[in-house]
């Protein structure tokens, strides 16, 4: 199955969970098997894809939403001497870590992210400098580290 | 650090993470399978069913009129040499020896027709009197029988373009065309025994 590989990697971002990130997949996959006849040749089928997989996450995190009663706003965890890129990753909020996977893990352009996430370029950019702001802070603490 | 310096990090570290996808593939896998299955199971289904439905109200020709199809293909269209009778006396009375009203022999010609020749002859071992009616460029047969019950015969004509059966109140009729006219020989000639009380 093309581009799985990616999809699992992304979703796992997303949902933070390696469960909930097949089950992402799984849905993701099962939609686009079903919406293949309106795909169109000769278009991006990995972009294609990724819509489908933010689509079936926000609708997904929609539910969940409507179901739990919502949670007071999770303080961002404090960075310890031993978190890992993906840890700080993790730590992003999910728009801002989402445009970073896609842009820079899976190498779309800002204006195919626009289309993935069917929101105008300048968000994209926006989301991509502050969440490499965000990380580079983050980071900061471990680089001390190392040279310390 | 540069943006270029953090992406490669950020990279390097995502990608290295082993993805494990065999699972997710065997379960979607599985799901198409599940989806695809059952529609493939109820058309299936569907499609017995109504072979099933179709068979059992599918109009059947009675075995005796695919036995007078046989046999006017084999006596008229063929011409088998067999002993037939011309003279409109000799077949009158051999009708009245098989029990066959003689006035439905002049009733079963259609207009332009006249009785060519007849004969007895077995159909699904059953006698029946065998006439032939004849205009220059067509003819075609009646098999005619003094009634016998038979589900499969009604009082309004049934069959194909080439072969038609009727029963009246006294006879069993079948009639087979090389055209396509037997529906049509056939329903003049129930009229016609209708109209003389037949």
């Amino acid at each position: 199955m093309p581009h799985l590989a990616a999809l699992l990697r992304v979703a796992r971002r997303l949902t933070l969970d390696s469960a909930s990130a097949e089950d992402l997949v799984q849905e993701t996959m099962l939609l686009a098997w079903r919406g293949f006849p309106g795909f169109q040749t000769g278009t991006n089928a990995r972009a294609w894809l990724f819509r489908i997989l933010f689509n079936a996450f926000h609708g997904a995190n929609r539910k969940a939403r409507l179901e739990t009663p919502p949670a007071e706003e999770s303080v961002r965890p404090m960075l310890q001497e031993a978190m890992e890129i993906a840890e700080a990753l993790d730590a992003l909020s999910v728009e801002q870590r989402t445009v970073l996977l896609l842009a820079v893990v899976e190498g779309f352009s800002c204006q195919e992210i626009a289309g993935i996430l069917d929101v105008p370029i300048g968000t994209v950019m926006s989301r991509l400098s502050r969440a490499r702001q965000e990380l580079r802070k983050s980071l900061k603490p471990l680089a001390k580290e190392a040279y310390r | 650090m540069t943006d270029d310096e953090l992406d490669q990090r950020l990279r390097e570290r995502l990608l290295s993470e082993e993805v494990d996808t065999s699972r997710v593939a065997a379960a979607v896998r599985s799901r198409i399978r599940q989806r695809r299955d059952i529609p493939r199971w109820a058309a299936v289904s569907v499609i017995a069913a109504g072979i099933l439905l179709l068979a059992l109200l599918w109009p059947r020709t009675p075995q005796v009129c695919v036995a007078a199809a046989q046999d006017h293909e084999r006596e008229i269209v063929n011409g088998e040499p067999r002993r037939w009778l011309s003279d409109v006396s000799e077949i009158d009375s051999l009708a009245e020896k098989e029990g066959v009203p003689v006035s439905a022999i002049a009733a079963l010609a259609t207009t332009g027709y006249h009785l060519e020749r007849g004969r007895l002859c077995f159909l699904n071992k059953q006698i029946f009197l065998h006439l032939v009616y004849t205009r220059s460029g067509g003819q075609y047969s009646v098999y005619l029988r003094p009634l016998t019950p038979d589900a499969a015969f009604t009082s309004s004509v049934q069959g194909t373009e080439k072969l038609a059966y009727f029963q009246t109140r006294r006879v069993t009729a079948v009639i087979v065309s090389r055209g396509a006219n037997a529906q049509a020989f056939a329903r003049a000639g129930l009229h016609s025994l209708t109209a003389v009380a037949l």
